[in-house]
């Protein structure tokens, strides 16, 4: 799937980070730093997803909704925001934002999200994604391996789905966590969680004869990695 | 007490120790006087019936009932005036009462005489009396007084300060607006208006500094360690050494670390202000139940026995977010220092949420560990700020919060009324 992407945020150092995380995906990035420029970017190209931080140096990135609505078609809108306050996120969604994601946040993450955005939004969830021998069926919420069906639970299915959109990448227990938990597990996140639901989906992926592509990268996290023996 | 009332309780009692003070003083005056006079009096007359003796009249002539006209004999000096009391028969009222007799001698001719004369005292009851009848018009009088200038005119001299005191009562931070309270005709009060109103000023301001300062640095670390986060990521992805791998773990666990402390502060920031708005009637079992139901696998994975005892519909009066966090930091808090095994029990009833559950016994006091950054050491990576959050919700919504350990049973109570 080839995603066009604007990303509106005044950090270079993040814009950076999540420049070249997406551009290493396969997805073609935008910039802008301002307001200002990204009126002038909207005005001159589609995107399928705009990533919107509020705290811009010309003014509050919601006023950008007003433009946003009028093109079609219209592009998914995912806020980031540091303002760690609720009346953004409401305010956001109410004016037609499809996500928030406050800061700061996992590159990992983001690219779940912005994926799944799109998925449901270009695709009416019909996609499926295949790695190898392992097939996913969104709509569905199938798993098939060797086309041989595995039962998964709701968050093994969740985990799976995260790893292979960022497969061949370390995703720290962290990350896992706050994926599958939300936001206020971060406290939680020291338990040992994340090792069990793994251990539960690497079992079942084997024994459907599937092979084991998660491994563990030093003490840092879990690799979904397509070279795996 | 009012301030009005003590005024004039203490102008009271003053007025009435001057007026027992003046009276007595005022008594012992007059009586001195009117006895000074009467003595007076009493010489004119002797020294009249001496000059009718001298002119030939023969004593038992001038004889009447207060007179006492007594022969000495003449080789006796001559008396000096002398004034006494005494008790003598007086006619009109036909029984003996207290007079006043002055004596004195004379020498007419060659002959001595000692002529006494004597006539009623006004009598001490009668002064005391007298007294006492114009204290009490004067007091009187001097109630009448307070009533009109303490009741009329000092309200009315005291409003401004009444005016000033209930403005400074309806002072709140979050209308925003500086105390304006106007002018008055006295200069005190003018100036305790001048120092609040610049006082409200100068806390307002520092009010709005601070809450925009909890606000910016949300923003303002949150943005930085974003940027570290995203790098760390990067390099976890590159091709590493393992003693690499170790530090990019350690920078990127207290990375981590710096998000939840600033996320928390800026949470008890939020609520120290009162910046939330206002609350609204909640169910909070339903947001429990919520709550628990997040939880579930964590607390099946940590292999702890969960019992639960709500009741059907518990109203509430909060924001629903704070509500909602309030319940997970208990929970969670229950869930984390837990042992292997062990048990939760949470019970909500219409006035009570009551949170039970096993684990290791504390090393510090329970009252302790809902200060902030104070926490038991034994996961390296929880914040401490758990319970602090919980005690300054209590607060906020003025419930009953405690937190009490024993025999291995670790126990938060919040009594909500």
């Amino acid at each position: 799937m080839s995603m066009k992407l604007l990303v509106i945020e005044d950090n270079e150092a993040l814009l950076q980070n999540i420049l070249s995380f997406f551009t290493k995906e396969g997805i073609r990035c935008e910039t802008a730093k301002s307001l200002y420029e990204a009126e002038d970017k909207l005005l001159g190209y589609a995107y399928d997803c705009i990533l919107l931080d509020i705290m811009l140096p010309d003014g509050n990135g919601l006023s950008i909704f007003q433009r946003i609505k009028e093109l079609s078609p219209r592009p998914n809108v995912l806020i980031i925001s540091a303002k760690d306050s609720l009346n953004d996120k409401l305010e956001g969604l109410d004016l037609g934002a499809d996500d928030y994601l406050p800061k700061p946040f996992h590159l990992a993450e983001l690219h779940a999200r912005v994926k799944a955005l799109y998925r449901r939004s270009k695709l009416g969830g019909q996609e499926s994604l295949r790695f190898n021998e392992i097939l996913i069926e969104y709509e569905k919420l199938t798993v098939t391996v060797h086309g041989k069906p595995i039962e998964l639970t709701k968050k093994e299915f969740d985990l799976l789905v995260f790893f292979v959109t960022n497969k061949n990448r370390v995703l720290g227990k962290q990350v896992i966590a706050q994926h599958l938990w939300g936001d206020y597990t971060d406290d939680l996140a020291n338990f040992d969680f994340v090792y069990q639901h793994i251990k539960n989906l690497r079992k079942k992926i084997c024994a459907a004869g599937g092979k084991d592509y998660l491994c563990t990268v030093y003490g840092l996290g879990y690799k979904f990695d397509e070279n795996a023996l | 007490m009012k301030l009005l009332n003590q005024l004039t309780l203490i102008y009271l009692a003053l007025t009435l120790i001057t007026l027992v003070i003046g009276g007595l003083f005022i008594f012992r005056k007059l009586e001195s006087e009117i006895n000074f006079e009467l003595g007076m009096e009493l010489k004119r007359q002797i020294d009249a019936f001496a000059v009718r003796l001298e002119q030939g009249a023969s004593p038992e002539g001038l004889a009447s009932d207060r007179l006492e006209i007594i022969e000495l004999p003449a080789d006796l000096p001559e008396e000096p005036l002398t004034l006494r009391d005494t008790l003598a028969y007086h006619d009109p009222m036909n029984q003996h009462e207290i007079q006043l007799k002055a004596s004195k001698s004379y020498k007419i001719g060659h002959k001595h005489y000692r002529i006494s004369y004597y006539n009623l005292v006004v009598e001490t009851e009668d002064i005391t009396e007298t007294v006492v009848y114009t204290m009490l018009i004067v007091l009187f009088v001097q109630l009448l007084f307070i009533a009109l200038f303490f009741r009329g005119l000092s309200n009315r001299m005291l409003s401004p300060f009444y005016h000033t005191l209930n403005q400074i009562q309806h002072f709140s931070f979050q209308q925003n607006e500086p105390l304006s309270l106007g002018k008055s005709t006295i200069k005190e009060f003018d100036e305790l208006n001048g120092f609040l109103e610049k006082m409200s000023t100068k806390l307002l301001k520092d009010y709005r500094q601070i809450k925009e300062f909890s606000e910016n640095i949300s923003h303002e670390i949150q943005t930085p360690a974003a940027v570290v986060r995203g790098k760390l990521e990067h390099l976890m992805n590159l091709d590493i050494s393992h003693d690499q791998a170790e530090l990019i773990h350690a920078a990127y666990q207290n990375n981590e670390r710096i998000h939840r402390i600033v996320k928390s502060l800026s949470l008890l920031a939020k609520l120290e202000n009162e910046e939330f708005g206002t609350p609204t009637p909640i169910n909070l079992t339903e947001i429990l139940k919520r709550n628990l139901e997040t939880l579930e696998e964590l607390i099946h994975l940590s292999e702890l026995t969960f019992e639960t005892d709500l009741s059907e519909q518990v109203m509430v009066t909060m924001h629903p977010f704070i509500a909602e966090i309030m319940m997970h930091n208990l929970v969670s808090n229950a869930i984390k220092h837990n042992r292997r095994g062990g048990w939760i029990r949470v019970a909500l009833s219409a006035d009570r949420l009551e949170i039970t559950n096993t684990g290791s016994p504390l090393r510090q006091q329970p009252q302790e560990l809902m200060q902030r950054f104070k926490k038991e050491s034994r996961h390296a990576d929880s914040v401490g700020l758990g319970l602090s959050i919980v005690s300054q919700i209590c607060k906020t919504y003025r419930f009953k919060f405690s937190y009490t350990f024993q025999h291995e049973t670790h126990r938060s109570v919040i009594d909500f009324c």
